[in-house]
């Protein structure tokens, strides 16, 4: 397949096919053989889906060999096609890099969302399926040395599950980690103990903010490791703004629940990111007319939302469908500046 | 739309499938053309077939962003360009924007006749509508170029006096680049390269393309004819459409076009214009949909006593030929 993705085949298939990439001309064609094959994507083939606790799924991938291996810590974004459209998510691998270049299999931990556009259709994920996976991401990882304090809260757990499967190929110092989730929703609780029995370095304790209190009360206890949090955006800015007045050295990775204003009649505002120009915008006016405002120039035509001339990649964030009321997905798509409105910070590709 | 999904995603992919096979199919039949004439000849109706789907079904439909919702980096309205002459980005514009907008209002929608025919009365009559009837024809055969030059045309890029203080989106150096280098393009691959890599069939391929080429360009611009220009369909004023609402603007799409009956694969091979009623109203839905919601079309249309504008396609044509000639006169 290489051959086809080298930059002259791609040079040539500009100039007579018309296609970017010699590998999007013929996609339709090699599909017929390798379902999921994607210019642009790793395969990876379903091996398990299973229920691990109270609507969480453990994902098995087996995936294709050229697919690079992950640093415990990373994540990977991972694309269903769901009803012909090819929808995007973002998880962190739980399990060690080890694992996946013996095996070539990674593992994912998901905690399904109830009214969810994506996670509902993990749970139906057919064994010996296939999707799609990009390569691994981040820069969240293990420090080389020195004592580490790990705090995570709820599924905010994947990437440390990572972090000391490999460990235990690679003997280091003290681990310790703090784990706050709703009580007895703490996810993997099995494994983390048998990881500690095999692990002589590592010690962990599950707390609940009901019975234990807020993570700050715990904060002091561990001012001579290095820290690395996992969880939502308000546990980890207390932990962040904790660490920065102490100057304990602090790595993260949050994830944030994006705060959507669904009900248009109450105005607010949010920001826009138009490849690096930002704005605000508010979420009572097409975001055209806002672009314009702020002397950014995009093409448009009809600004009836026939014509697709204003349509626009965004990146991130949530936009709604003036004409139909429909909210847009989270991740990459392409939608018309005309007829959408912000509910959300949004990103732009410029 | 609320059905659209799965299946219109499946349906896109094997029509380019077959696009692929049939163009490549024959592209090497074309070179087999010296076991037996007839090998080549299949090769060149295999490759105006290709054309034609790449034109029609694929390219026209993608780029009006029927398929968008997929999130298909290849299969949609902002990445797809297709194998004619014409950017696909200026077609956007012109099209998409302009003549779809504005369909059928005079002095707006430079589609109704292209500035070359005169197909109304909204127009003066003047000597060179005499034979209008062979600059139609002439327009069918080199039909890929005239929709290529159509936005410099309009924005009078190369002739006539530029309108003053129009607001111009595109600097008219990027639409002659553009122009000569999608043309050029065209013309280098089916003229020079393929007929090279025949090598002593040089000729034969060349030929083939040709063939292949002006095949593609009368089909479609007689489906383009069939649809906008037969008999019935009426034209509108700037005046008319000041202030229109919604449902005017419906209503003036629904007399501005005109269908075609036919089989399954015919409504393909026109890449669903035949359904150029429902096209108008719903540009941006899966064209194959197009099938499926024209009962209910006709039948607010009859509800509404609206002229439902269809027919076979030598009745739709008749009145097509009908129209270019009644107008050549005064
Ligand atoms: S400006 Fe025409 S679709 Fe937005």
């Amino acid at each position: 397949m290489n051959v086809l993705l080298n930059p002259l085949s791609n040079w040539f298939s500009k100039q007579f096919f018309h296609h970017t990439s010699m590998a999007g001309y013929i996609e339709p064609v090699i599909q017929l053989f390798k379902p999921s094959w994607r210019d642009g994507y790793y395969r990876a083939k379903v091996v398990v889906v299973q229920a691990i606790a109270n609507r969480t799924l453990a994902i098995e991938l087996k995936t294709e060999s050229r697919w690079p291996t992950h640093k415990a810590g990373q994540h990977i974004e991972l694309t269903l096609e769901i009803n012909g459209r090819l929808v995007t998510r973002v998880f962190t691998i739980a399990s060690s890099p080890n694992q996946a270049m013996h095996e070539g299999v990674i593992r994912l931990v998901v905690k399904q969302q109830d009214a969810g556009a994506f996670t509902p259709y993990l749970a139906r994920l057919q064994v010996n399926s296939w999707v799609n996976i990009s390569k691994p991401k981040g820069a969240f990882l293990l420090p080389q040395s020195g004592a580490v304090t790990f705090f995570a809260a709820g599924s905010g757990i994947t990437p440390f599950i990572a972090m000391l499967h490999q460990n235990l190929h690679e003997q280091v110092d003290p681990i310790h980690l703090v784990y706050y989730a709703k009580a007895n929703e703490h996810l993997v609780v099995a494994e983390l103990e048998s990881l500690s029995n095999r692990l002589a370095n590592f010690t962990f304790t599950l707390l609940s903010r009901s019975s234990d209190g807020d993570v700050i009360e715990k904060l002091s206890e561990f001012h001579n490791s290095k820290w690395l949090v996992c969880g939502p955006n308000d546990f980890y800015k207390t932990i962040q703004n904790y660490a920065e007045a102490h100057q304990i050295s602090i790595s993260s990775e949050h994830f944030s629940l994006v705060n959507l204003h669904v009900h248009g009649d109450e105005k607010a505002h949010f920001q826009v990111d138009h490849g690096g120009i930002k704005f605000t915008a508010d979420n009572q006016q097409p975001l055209l007319a806002q672009f314009q405002a702020n002397k950014i120039n995009v093409p448009y035509g009809c600004g009836m939302g026939i014509c697709h001339q204003c349509q626009c990649v965004k990146k991130k964030g949530v936009v709604r469908d003036m004409r139909t009321g429909k909210l847009s997905d989270y991740g990459e798509e392409l939608i018309q500046l005309c007829v959408s409105q912000v509910v959300s910070d949004v990103e732009f590709k410029a | 739309m609320a059905k659209v999904g799965e299946q219109d995603a499946n349906y896109i992919r094997r029509v380019i499938v077959m696009q692929r096979i049939l163009e490549w199919s024959g592209r090497i039949l074309l070179v087999l053309g010296f076991i037996t004439p007839w090998l080549w000849l299949v090769g060149v109706l295999a490759l105006a077939t290709a054309k034609i789907l790449d034109n029609m079904e694929i390219g026209h439909n993608v780029m009006h962003g029927q398929y968008d919702w997929m999130n298909d980096k290849h299969i949609n309205s902002k990445a797809y360009e297709w194998d004619i002459a014409c950017d696909g980005k200026s077609w956007n514009r012109v099209h998409n924007f302009e003549h779809h907008t504005y369909t059928n209002i005079i002095g707006k929608d430079r589609d109704f006749g292209y500035g070359l025919l005169r197909l109304s009365n909204d127009f003066r009559w003047r000597v060179k509508n005499l034979w209008q009837f062979i600059t139609y024809l002439n327009l069918s055969v080199l039909f890929q170029w005239g929709v290529a030059y159509h936005e410099l045309a309009a924005e009078r890029v190369f002739f006539g006096k530029k309108k003053e203080n129009r607001d111009y989106k595109v600097p008219h150096s990027e639409l002659k680049t553009r122009f000569f280098s999608k043309g050029a393009r065209q013309l280098i691959k089916d003229y020079l390269i393929f007929p090279l890599l025949a090598g002593p069939f040089f000729l034969w391929v060349l030929v083939g393309n040709l063939i292949a080429n002006l095949l593609r360009n009368l089909w479609t611009s007689t489906i383009i004819f069939c649809g906008h220009f037969t008999g019935d369909v009426k034209t509108f004023s700037e005046k008319e459409c000041e202030n229109e609402t919604k449902g005017q603007w419906y209503y003036r799409q629904a007399l501005g076009s005109s269908n075609i009956k036919g089989s399954k694969w015919f409504h393909v091979l026109t890449g669903h214009l035949s359904f150029q009623i429902e096209h108008h109203l719903f540009p941006d839905m899966p064209a194959k949909r197009y099938r499926e919601i024209a009962p209910k079309v006709q039948k607010v249309f009859r509800e509404h006593g609206i002229q439902y504008n269809t027919g076979s396609f030598f009745k739709q044509y008749g009145s097509v030929v009908k129209r270019i000639l009644r107008y050549s006169l005064p």
